[in-house]
């Protein structure tokens, strides 16, 4: 038992001590997770916006694939990444596999349906209450797109912290496709999974002390944002 | 001088599951500029869908419309009218300025042009100082307001309005149409207005269109003998009672039938 308390107290040591190594892991998750959401919002909203207002053959069934593609085991994108970019893969040549732009691809992978998917709900809303009014402005379909990008811009930024909160908390792709390799691709998920298997306890707790707040952090900012959207609508019904 | 709308043998037909519905039959009329036109009727006579057709917001299925000598997605396009929808549809997250300027945002125009304009539209709706509120702070009527002086804020010729005050109550209402008058007066547009209330057809038209269910289609077409300058105590008045009684006699004929 004393033990157990003497763990606690080095893992916060190491955060008050601003230790070197569990800073550059932080750093590194930060960079990879953001690098992603970054490229993941790139794809996924103009997705998400074709899919709230285009009208072609096979949208339904595109629809029902982006949502369900939110539920994808990240271990089985680890694998799927893996095999692209290991050396006999089709992007072997790259030689990618084990670089956190290799981590970034999963995590990418892993995002964009997220995106595409909340982008798409909020956008069809939108477009649900305003097309007409778009319309008798002489707006085409897709010229109506940025307008509704920007007014909704509240709701889709939810949309990408929720892919946030999924990238810096995942472990399963980011440890095929990275390899856990000490200062290259090692990251707070990686580091928590290796270093508590080792016993070395204290630096597991503090990377996953930081972890929660990171998570945490995102979430309230999620609930947050949410709620002053429900106040104004509560306003505007009132 | 050719007609500003213009339908000749006009038809739309839904198709449900139920079979074929008639929306418009055989609608033929003429708009003239500067006209204000009323379209009155039990639901589901055609007159909002009429309105939306000149809009290019539905799509006729026979004969002919054309909108400033264009198809009505021409002029949609060269945004020959503003459109007054039933609910304001005002934008709750924008100011009222901000949602005046929204068309205008998405037409180009400089930002002392846009800021120019909605200080006029504003003045014409009267709601001057009331810019920076939010929808949700002004009245029913107020932002009914604010959505006609959007509609207003760019040039369109032609002012579509569909029953936009029909949701309010009587002496509001007749505030606004009074308003609207003379709002009509000073910027010559033409006007579609789409109404349930009888006073309200007669009070604001120059013409009314009496329109009948089942198939959708115009029972009468009326020409409002009331000159131009109206005061609301016309409504007393022998000729304006006439016309009234006239309108309720159109629109009890369309009825005999079912």
């Amino acid at each position: 038992m004393q033990e157990f308390a003497q763990e606690f107290r080095d893992a916060f040591a190491l955060i008050l001590a601003g230790d070197a190594e569990l800073l550059a892991i932080v750093l590194l998750s930060l960079r990879v997770s953001l690098f992603a959401v970054f490229f993941a919002a790139v794809i996924g909203m103009p997705l998400g916006a074709a899919l709230a207002v285009g009208r072609f053959p096979g949208r339904g069934a595109l629809v029902v694939l982006v949502n369900a593609l939110m539920g994808l085991p990240p271990v089985v994108v680890g694998l799927l990444v893996y095999l692209m970019l290991s050396r006999s893969g089709p992007l072997g040549v790259l030689q990618l596999l084990y670089t956190p732009t290799a981590m970034i691809i999963a995590q990418v992978v892993l995002v964009t349906p997220i995106i595409a998917a909340l982008s798409r709900q909020v956008i069809e809303m939108l477009d649900a209450e305003y097309a007409e009014q778009m319309r008798s402005l002489g707006l085409s379909r897709f010229a109506t797109v940025p307008v509704l990008l920007w007014d909704g811009r509240i709701a889709l930024l939810t949309a990408l912290l929720a892919g946030f909160g999924r990238a810096i908390a995942e472990v399963g792709a980011v440890i095929i496709v990275g390899g856990n390799i000490n200062h290259v691709t090692r990251v707070m998920t990686t580091t928590i999974a290796l270093e508590t298997s080792k016993g070395n306890l204290a630096l597991a707790l503090a990377l996953g002390a930081v972890l929660i707040a990171i998570a945490v952090t995102v979430n309230a900012l999620v609930s947050l944002l949410g709620q002053r959207a429900e106040v104004r609508e509560a306003m505007r019904n009132a | 001088m050719s007609s500003v709308v213009s339908a000749r043998g006009l038809n739309l037909t839904f198709q449900t599951s139920d079979g074929p519905v008639h929306a418009l039959k055989n609608v033929n009329l003429e708009i003239e500029k500067g006209d204000f036109v009323s379209f009155i009727g039990p639901s589901g006579c055609g007159k909002t869908t009429f309105l939306r057709c000149i809009a290019a917001l539905e799509q006729p299925t026979g004969g002919s419309l054309s909108v400033n000598g264009m198809t009505p997605d021409e002029a949609r396009r060269n945004r020959a009218y503003g459109y007054v929808f039933q609910a304001a549809g005002l934008y709750p997250w924008r100011t009222i300025a901000r949602n005046i300027k929204l068309p205008l945002e998405i037409m180009g125009y400089t930002r002392e042009e846009q800021e120019d304009r909605v200080r006029k539209v504003l003045d014409l709706v009267d709601l001057a100082g009331f810019g920076g509120k939010y929808p949700w702070q002004l009245s029913g009527g107020m932002q009914q307001r604010a959505s006609i002086a959007r509609a207003l804020a760019f040039d369109a010729d032609i002012l579509l309005m569909d029953e936009p005050f029909g949701a309010l109550d009587e002496i509001v209402r007749d505030h606004l149409n009074e308003q609207l008058l003379a709002l009509w007066a000073r910027t010559g547009k033409t006007i579609g207005f789409v109404t349930h209330s009888i006073p309200e057809a007669v009070y604001l038209s120059t013409r009314i269109v009496v329109m009948s269910p089942r198939p959708g289609r115009i029972t009468d077409v009326i020409e409002s003998p009331l000159p131009r300058e109206r005061p609301l105590g016309i409504r007393d008045s022998k000729a304006f009672i006439e016309v009234a009684h006239r309108v309720r006699e159109g629109l009890r004929a369309g009825h005999s039938d079912d």
